[in-house]
């Protein structure tokens, strides 16, 4: 594997809280997704893999180098693109101008290069149409994209993109998907997300956190093997479950151990997923 | 239409040998009538044709010049820089606009009483000091978390907004003391506010920019605004020989140590 970031017993805290607690793991070129529930971790190691801040202890290196030596860190940023979480924008900025904005921090000095690398990225977001417009007047999707936009500048060979599937719809996913499975080629995206679905449809690598250690780490495959003869259909709720809900059909999808003479199904990536974080749960709570 | 542009003047217009008045007649012309336009269009290369095209996108698509960017750049300032400045949260006009509202009130109290003389005295340094906290800084600059992982050197985005804050909202206090009767106390801010904000910007090699600032102007003015509540007299300790001093020895010391600075130098030598 072409080694694009490797992070090594990464632990951080924020005050009584351990976001990080030793979390090690390895990418390289392509696309991986991180998963992992709600106060995981992610974006805590998505922010130390983009820069942005410092690990307590433990070791980070991206394409060899290492975030901690200034040198080394400017490197690192000349070759990354990072859409944070909740990207701020300044008032009164157009979408062109904002993207315009970061591409001067993004050292584009030249005008008219500039100019052009700006409304390339804007069309890969589709938002040609509101290029003009107030970023601040925008709905939630489409500053999104705005922010992606941005992040794109330059060609990056490291994308670090938190959640960027949040609040677009379903057409946008798609085209999102297009995006990044285009920007994978060759190169490296890191992207965390709730949506199993795109992580299936998206990424080679998954890396699944919980309380701010890394739980999984294989292939989407390997994730969805977790859950193997372990998703059954029935047509009442049973108690051996660790998980059930009504489908469409009205029948019950059971996640966990099958009675005898269940009619077990292909589990998907989701079912994995939900039975390797629901299980540390069990665990933590024994 | 009777008239249309002869053949061999096309050409000449093309090639940008028609001036004036006839060339305005020509382009009057050409806008409304087909045949014309079409064979000056036949007659222009694509590849200029393109380059005009991407010249009149980009001059739409161009951002507008705000009034800090324009102002920036009459004193030679290039555009890039001038575009990172203007998006200082403390150069909007909101902003500027409750500092001198602060100000104006300093400086009308300092005509009312001795009390009031010794407020300006207090303000007028801490608010530029104030203005550089407002500068750049997570939950200060909206877009830091992008621009954080930008390769663009903080320091020099620090440097570059600070000195501008720093000028506008010093050259606000410096219109406010205009309305101070008395002249050493319109100038007895000077030295202390040169003092607190080097304080700062030499601090900010530790902490992030908005925290140093706060810090040094909470250290500086907490205590003398104690002391003007317990209704001591303060105002002498303020305008004394000493105290500015004080503040030009500090001053110089930590301009000194930012003048050393390997960083600084990296990040002012940097071409934009």
């Amino acid at each position: 594997m072409n080694t694009a970031a490797l992070v090594t017993d990464v632990r951080r805290r924020y005050g009584r809280t351990q976001a990080l607690d030793g979390a090690t793991f390895e990418i390289g070129t392509g696309v991986t997704g991180l998963l992992g529930p709600n106060g995981a971790g992610k974006t805590t190691l998505l922010r130390i893999l983009a820069t942005v801040a410092a690990p307590d202890s433990g070791a980070v290196s991206v394409f060899g180098r290492n975030p901690a030596v200034a040198g080394e860190r400017l490197e690192i940023r000349r070759r990354l693109g990072y859409l944070p979480q909740d990207p701020g924008f300044q008032r009164g900025f157009s979408v062109f101008e904002f993207i315009d904005y970061i591409a001067i921090l993004k050292e584009l000095t030249n005008r008219r290069e500039r100019h052009d690398e700006v409304r390339r990225v804007i069309e890969c977001v589709d938002l040609e149409s509101v290029s003009g417009k107030r970023v601040r007047s925008l709905s939630g999707g489409m500053k999104r994209r705005t922010a992606l936009a941005a992040a794109l500048l330059g060609d990056p060979q490291f994308l670090v993109l938190d959640e960027p599937t949040a609040g677009l719809d379903p057409e946008q996913r798609l085209r999102f998907r297009e995006l990044v499975s285009d920007a994978g080629e060759g190169r490296a995206v890191l992207l965390s997300t709730h949506q199993t679905e795109d992580v299936a449809a998206l990424c080679q690598d998954v890396v699944v956190l919980d309380q701010g250690r890394v739980l999984f780490h294989g292939s989407p495959a390997e994730l969805t093997s977790v859950a193997d003869g372990r998703v059954w259909f029935a047509a009442e709720r049973s108690a051996d479950a660790e998980l059930v809900w009504r489908g469409a059909d009205g029948r019950f999808r059971h996640l966990g151990s099958p009675p005898p003479g269940a009619d077990v199904v292909e589990p998907t990536l989701e079912d994995g997923y939900l039975l390797l974080v629901g299980r540390v749960d069990e665990e933590a709570a024994a | 239409m009777s008239w249309h542009v002869p053949e061999q003047l096309v050409a000449a217009y093309v090639e940008g040998a028609v001036r004036g008045a006839r060339a305005a007649s020509i382009e009057a012309h050409v806008l409304s009538c087909q045949a014309c336009r079409a064979m000056v269009g036949a007659e222009v290369s694509s590849d200029r044709l393109e380059s005009i095209w991407s010249t009149v996108v980009d001059e739409v698509d161009a951002p507008r010049r705000t009034w800090p960017e324009r102002l920036l750049g009459a004193i030679g300032l290039p555009d890039t820089d001038a575009r990172l400045i203007a998006a200082a949260p403390s150069l909007r006009l909101s902003w500027l606009a409750s500092v001198g509202v602060v100000l104006l009130f300093a400086a009308w109290a300092s005509n009312t009483s001795d009390r009031g003389a010794t407020l300006f005295l207090i303000l007028a340094p801490v608010i530029p000091v104030l203005a550089v906290a407002g500068a750049y800084g997570p939950r200060i600059d909206p877009t830091y978390e992008m621009s954080a992982a930008t390769p663009y050197p903080t320091l020099r985005l620090i440097l570059l907004r600070s000195a501008t804050v720093v000028a506008v909202s010093g050259l606000l206090a410096l219109a406010a003391s205009t309305f101070v009767p008395d002249g050493d106390i319109a100038a007895a801010w000077l030295l202390p506010c040169l003092a607190l904000v080097s304080l700062t910007l030499v601090l900010t090699r530790w902490v992030p920019l908005p925290v140093a600032a706060a810090g040094v102007a909470a250290v500086y003015a907490l205590p003398l605004l104690s002391a003007l509540i317990d209704n001591r007299d303060i105002s002498a300790a303020l305008l004394s020989p000493a105290l500015q001093w004080a503040a030009a020895v500090v001053a110089v010391a930590a301009l000194s140590l930012l003048s050393t600075d390997p960083h600084l130098r990296t990040a002012l030598r940097r071409t934009p």
